[in-house]
């Protein structure tokens, strides 16, 4: 095969200089930017390494390069040959040089003779490919020769022609053309500078100016790489749902009403449509005429609740939307909002939970009740366990309250409802349930909604709660003919209705211990607060269960769990959604029973902890490793524990009050949805599915989708290391599509970033794909090589990624099979023409169905640990808790990026420490919000977090692939450590914990007002 | 009362990142929308409104500020920087390349007002201590990392430049 291409070009420079440069392949050769090194074996000839490579892979090749002819000061020719893919290849270049009023013209001329079986599959069809790249190479030469280039530091946009179309041909191009694409001209264009302003007098204006300009010059020491997301997230490149404003978009306002529960009696949009810019407004009556009410989880009577995307005659919690105005820009929007009137006929607001189980306000009629769902967890003998303790103890009432991590970045979407009836969400939810959720209650098929996240501020689990407002904002985008609708939550609207924790309840505890202090069973009733719609609940009355003896080996256990709706908002699940509080209930437990006995924190612990492991619970989970010893063990050591002992008690005769306590937790990750059952029987969910592709593209570059909606997780960069390490390629050279996308065909009903799976779930469907994958390319190579597949290994080579026989330098590289499959199809046999190198897996846990009636079964596949202990002091003048000293140990099995797992170490302790002594979602009797807005909720600061001394442990997991658990909920131990130091600070002032948050007034109002001890112990 | 229909446009001119911006603008219009809406630069970030979050903040005349808590037409004569601006000839700044380094982002809603607040505290004090980091960035909240990796962020960008 032969290919011949030629042109021209002027160069504003002497002939002879020109020649000096053309003609000297040590200058010459450094200008290609895939220039490597280069072995002069004489003047004219050269062994010439260079870069090559497909996308962002790249190796080194050699090219033995000539300089055949160089007749001064007019011609100039080199050849090159080398061998590449069980063939070889020859090509020449030349150029000739004229003299044209004071300018030099160049002509050149290309040719490239290519031979081989490979290069027969590999190679044909890319002449116009290759004049596109050559044009590309020619204009930088060009730059390289013009006048004030300086050769040695030219950086040339694309290599040498020759070189490039050599690569092309043997599967081996290279791209990296958009950062040197820059001409000097561009670069000028964005270097800072700041002209003084005129009107700018001030001295100290200009020194700050002048301080921000030196600085912004600074140069540094080269640094470690960090995640593949973070290059566009540092340089304000990230693409989040406000970012996204796509041509004709509108904008979507809400009114929301001010009062907890009121009917509503009428509503006026008259003025607010007036407004000039207003397209049209929606209210509940128009939501109730044209969508359905959303599925509910819950069984009879709470599916008879009607929660629609719009408040219908009734509101039922301080910002609960009533109308939505759309108009041509948010201030618009904004504006005629203002305008809208709604009549209200004010109700009893239920507020606590309490009052909710009374039913003396029903909140939804058409249920009849305010609980949502009732059921008993009973294992073991609990009454005979009773009869034979040598010690009851008894706890009244323990509280677990309402907050929320607060994503920064608040809900959004982007909806677009077009007139061909496709439905597109740009938007950030985490999971592809709305998906489910949206389409009944618009009447659509699933398949008529495209679905689909970039970047994503946090979530925190929060999100799932979006989905109302992105089903009005499609509703939006129909009625205003088409147009997209954007809607963008403000933090204030959050505050009232972007998705709070639920707040629990645990009454009439009991624990029966025996003479050593073992727990042998627990008698309690457990009320959850799940505001006013249950949306994604009643769901965390069985998801606490996973954990239900939370580290401990007690086998008797009766708990009465039920659910109330309330007028606050609808809850949403957040970080160690359903189980963290159950742990924090479990880890109370322990904490007051060790005071209560007499028997130290960690010695009660001790005495109660699970050793072996694998550990089927009284409920049927099956925890699958871990060593609770070793993580208070190595805890202990670090602070220092038998020292924080002395020192409390030297400070206590100095009237300081010191606390040290434990936190020990659980981190349970990939549900098994059959739990969904306990609560519904009629609900049609098993098992848990994630889908990955993973695919060489056209040109051979790897390229990956997970159906996985990160929110910082990183899950580009695992993705990436996991195909890397059974590819035998860098990370660098595999793409990880960003954020979500339903037509990626990627994903399965119960896809998403949640409950602490990815670890499992997204890295064993992308693991299940690249060994497909693998198994294709094996095939593929093994016909082309004419070897045995057994016999091939995949890895770097001279022609970049590629897989080869072992031993030998015979390979065949990426671009090449992805040749033979897109582009080349008759030249395989008959059995290869199905490979697709395009391939998806669907990963599925292990699970099987639990006994429902039993409440039996495997919830979950995997169950992470953390160790935390907090040395804390109170303020015996201000109550406000000082952490003197923070541990923590964690163990994820088998941990896939160190650095990562850190992060969600801290990020989950700083959201556990921020509500155990900052964070609250208060509400007054009348339902009022009173934390409004981020300064009254005071989200925890960089200056109320201590610093963190981290260790970590590993046990892997014997139910995973890679040994690897899901750990991103963290399981709040931080919350547990706090409540546990505080007790052990302040029950000889006969303080008992009862609150999961213990700010300063909570504690002032404990210690002062001298409540009834809520605690008894009768010894036998 | 309704301030769409009546509102008369102001012009205003501001330098952001180097490039003079003249605009009309609504008397009202926050700095923040200016920044994203106005001209497109979407890198800074709105996370509340009560300027508490700091995802806004830029550098106004070298100094930080919540551009959430300036209107536009306050800036006019200004000399603005956003985290688009710092980023040279494809090259990250140190500070941009030390929170990738470190894992001192996550999600990265926050991130570009954390470069910008640190930048500032670097801009007047080039080794600062643990101290003088938290005391800079009380007014910047993140969610993702707990902060103890952007306080080591910054301490190697400090370093870093410090070295260099």
């Amino acid at each position: 095969m032969e290919m011949k291409f030629d042109g021209e070009f002027n160069i504003n420079q002497p002939r002879d200089k020109v020649f000096e440069i053309l003609r000297d392949p040590e200058k010459f050769a450094p200008l290609l930017p895939t220039f490597h090194s280069m072995e002069m074996k004489d003047s004219n000839r050269a062994n010439l390494k260079v870069k090559v490579g497909i996308g962002s892979i790249i190796a080194t090749a050699t090219t033995e390069l000539i300089l055949e002819e160089a007749l001064a000061p007019s011609r100039i020719r080199y050849t090159g040959q080398g061998k590449v893919m069980q063939g070889a290849y020859q090509m020449s270049s030349t150029f000739e040089l004229d003299e044209i009023d004071g300018e030099t013209r160049v002509r050149w001329q290309g040719r490239t003779v290519l031979a081989g079986k490979l290069l027969s599959i590999a190679g044909g069809g890319l002449r116009s490919y290759a004049e596109k790249e050559i044009n590309r190479v020619i204009t930088s030469l060009q730059a390289a020769l013009a006048p004030g280039a300086q050769t040695a530091e030219i950086r040339v946009p694309e290599e040498n022609w020759f070189m490039r179309l050599l690569h092309f041909l043997t599967g081996t191009h290279k791209q990296e053309a958009t950062d040197s694409q820059a001409s000097p001209a561009t670069a000028a264009d964005t270097t800072m500078t700041y002209a003084p302003h005129p009107a700018d007098t001030l001295q100290s204006r200009k020194d700050s100016i002048h301080k921000i300009n030196r600085i912004l010059d600074a140069g540094c020491n080269a640094m470690k790489p960090g995640r593949k997301e973070d290059k566009r997230l540092v340089t304000g490149q990230g693409l989040y749902v406000d970012d996204y404003l796509p041509a004709g978009a509108l904008h979507m306002v809400l009114v929301r009403s001010p009062y907890a529960h009121a009917r509503i009696l009428d509503i006026d949009v008259s003025r607010a449509e007036s407004l000039p810019g207003v397209i049209c407004t929606i209210t509940g009556k128009e939501i109730a005429e044209h969508t359905t009410p959303f599925t509910q989880i819950g069984p009879e009577p709470s599916a008879r609740i009607q929660d629609f995307c719009l408040a219908v005659n009734k509101v039922r919690y301080q910002g609960d939307p009533v109308v939505a105005v759309i108009a041509e820009s948010r201030h618009i929007a904004t504006d005629a909002a203002q305008l809208v009137e709604v009549n209200y006929d004010i109700l009893p607001a239920v507020v606590s939970c309490e009052d909710a189980q009374t039913d003396t306000t029903v909140i939804h009629e058409e249920a009849g009740t305010n609980r949502t769902w009732q059921g008993v967890y009973e294992y073991g003998d609990v009454d005979q366990a009773f009869a034979g303790a040598a010690h009851i103890v008894r706890i009244d009432h323990l509280k677990f309250h309402r907050f929320s991590s607060t994503a920064l970045e608040c809900n959004a979407v982007v909806a677009t409802w077009d007139r061909r009836d496709q439905i597109d969400f740009f938007c950030n939810t985490i999971m592809t349930v709305p998906i489910a959720m949206i389409a009944p209650a618009l009447d659509v098929r699933t398949d008529q909604i495209r679905l689909r996240t970039h970047d994503i501020g946090g979530a925190f689990g929060n999100k799932i709660g979006n989905y109302p407002y992105m089903t009005l904002a499609a509703f939006a985008s129909r009625k205003a003919g088409g147009a997209p609708v954007k809607w963008v939550e403000t933090r204030s609207e959050y505050m009232q209705a972007g998705g709070h924790g639920g707040e629990r309840n645990y009454y009439d505890t009991e624990v029966a211990l025996d003479k050593d202090g073992v727990i042998t069973a627990i008698r309690s009733r457990h009320v959850d607060d799940c505001g006013a719609y249950p949306r994604y609940e009643p769901l965390g009355c069985v998801i606490w269960s996973q954990v239900l003896p939370a580290a401990y080996k007690l086998r008797n256990v009766r708990i009465d769990f039920s659910q109330v709706v309330t007028n606050k908002g609808p809850c949403a699940p957040n970080r160690g959604y359903s189980r963290l509080p159950h742990m924090w209930f479990m880890e109370r437990v322990i904490d007051i029973c060790g005071h209560e006995l007499g028997i130290p924190a960690d010695e009660i612990r001790l005495r109660n902890y699970i050793r072996d492991f694998p550990y089927t619970t009284p409920n049927g989970c099956v925890y699958d490793s871990g060593d609770f010893v070793a993580m208070l063990n190595r805890a202990r050591d670090i602070i220092g524990w038998d020292d924080w002992k002395q020192k409390q008690q030297q400070a206590r005769t100095e009237g300081r009050i010191i606390g040290i306590g434990i936190g020990t937790t659980l981190d349970s990750g990939t549900n098994n949805f059959a739990q969904s059952q306990i609560i519904n029987p009629f609900l049609p969910f098993s098992s848990n599915s994630v889908v990955s592709t993973v695919k060489l593209d056209l040109d051979g570059s790897i390229s990956a989708s997970v159906s996985t909606f990160p929110q910082g997780q990183g899950h580009e960069t695992t993705t990436a290391q996991v195909i890397a390490e059974e590819l035998g390629v860098d990370t660098d050279m595999v793409h990880v599509k960003t954020g979500f996308d339903s037509e990626r065909n990627s994903h399965s009903g119960t896809c998403g970033t949640y409950a602490s799976q990815f670890a499992v779930t997204g890295l064993s469907a992308v693991h299940g794909a690249v060994v497909k994958l693998r198994n294709e390319m094996k095939k593929l190579a093994a016909y082309a090589l004419e070897a045995n597949e057994n016999d091939l290994e995949f890895g770097m080579g001279e022609q970049g990624p590629e897989v080869r026989v072992i031993g030998t330098g015979r390979g065949v590289n990426y671009w090449a099979l992805a040749n033979m499959v897109n582009y080349n199809k008759a030249s395989l046999p008959e059995e290869l023409r199905e490979i697709s190198l395009n391939v998806r897996h669907t990963y599925v846990p292990p699970f099987e169905a639990p006994d429902v009636e039993k409440k039996y079964g495997n919830l979950t596949l995997t169950y992470a640990m953390q160790l935390h202990i907090a040395a804390v002091e109170v303020d015996p003048q201000t109550f406000k808790t000082r952490i003197l000293d923070y541990v923590i140990v964690d163990d994820c099995g088998k941990v896939i990026n160190p650095m990562i797992v850190e992060g969600q170490v801290h990020g989950g302790t700083a959201h556990g420490l921020g509500a155990a002594l900052l964070e609250i979602m208060p509400f007054d009797k009348d339902g009022n919000v009173l934390a409004g807005s981020f300064t009254d909720y005071a989200p925890i600061t960089i200056n109320n977090m201590p610093d963190l001394k981290c260790s970590n442990m590993q046990t892997p997991s014997p139910f995973t692939y890679n040994g690897a658990k899901g750990m991103g909920e963290g399981g709040g131990a931080p919350l547990h450590a706090i409540s546990a130091a505080l007790q052990d600070a302040l029950y000889d002032q006969g303080v008992i914990i009862q609150h999961s948050h213990n700010s300063p007034m909570a504690l002032h109002d404990f210690i002062r007002e001298g409540r009834q001890r809520p605690v008894t112990t009768e010894s036998r | 009362m309704n301030m769409s229909e009546s509102t008369q446009l102001v012009p205003i001119t501001v330098s952001v990142n180097g490039k003079t911006c003249q605009r009309q603008v609504e008397p009202r219009l926050l700095l923040v929308e200016f920044i994203r809406e106005t001209l497109g630069l979407t890198g800074t970030h709105i996370g509340c409104d009560t300027s508490f979050c700091g995802a806004c903040t830029v550098i106004v005349d070298g100094d930080a500020v919540k551009s959430c808590t300036m209107l536009a037409v306050q800036a006019d004569g200004s000399e603005i920087l956003t985290v688009e601006g710092l980023e040279r000839d494809g090259v990250l700044h140190p500070l941009q390349q030390a929170f990738s380094s470190n894992h001192g982002l996550q999600c990265g809603y926050c991130t570009p007002g954390m470069l910008m607040s640190s930048l500032a505290l670097l801009a007047d004090n080039p080794n600062p201590t643990r101290k003088d980091i938290r005391k800079q960035l009380a007014g910047n909240i993140c969610r993702c990392t707990g902060y103890q990796n952007i306080i080591k962020s910054i301490e190697a960008a400090a370093s870093a430049m410090q070295e260099d």
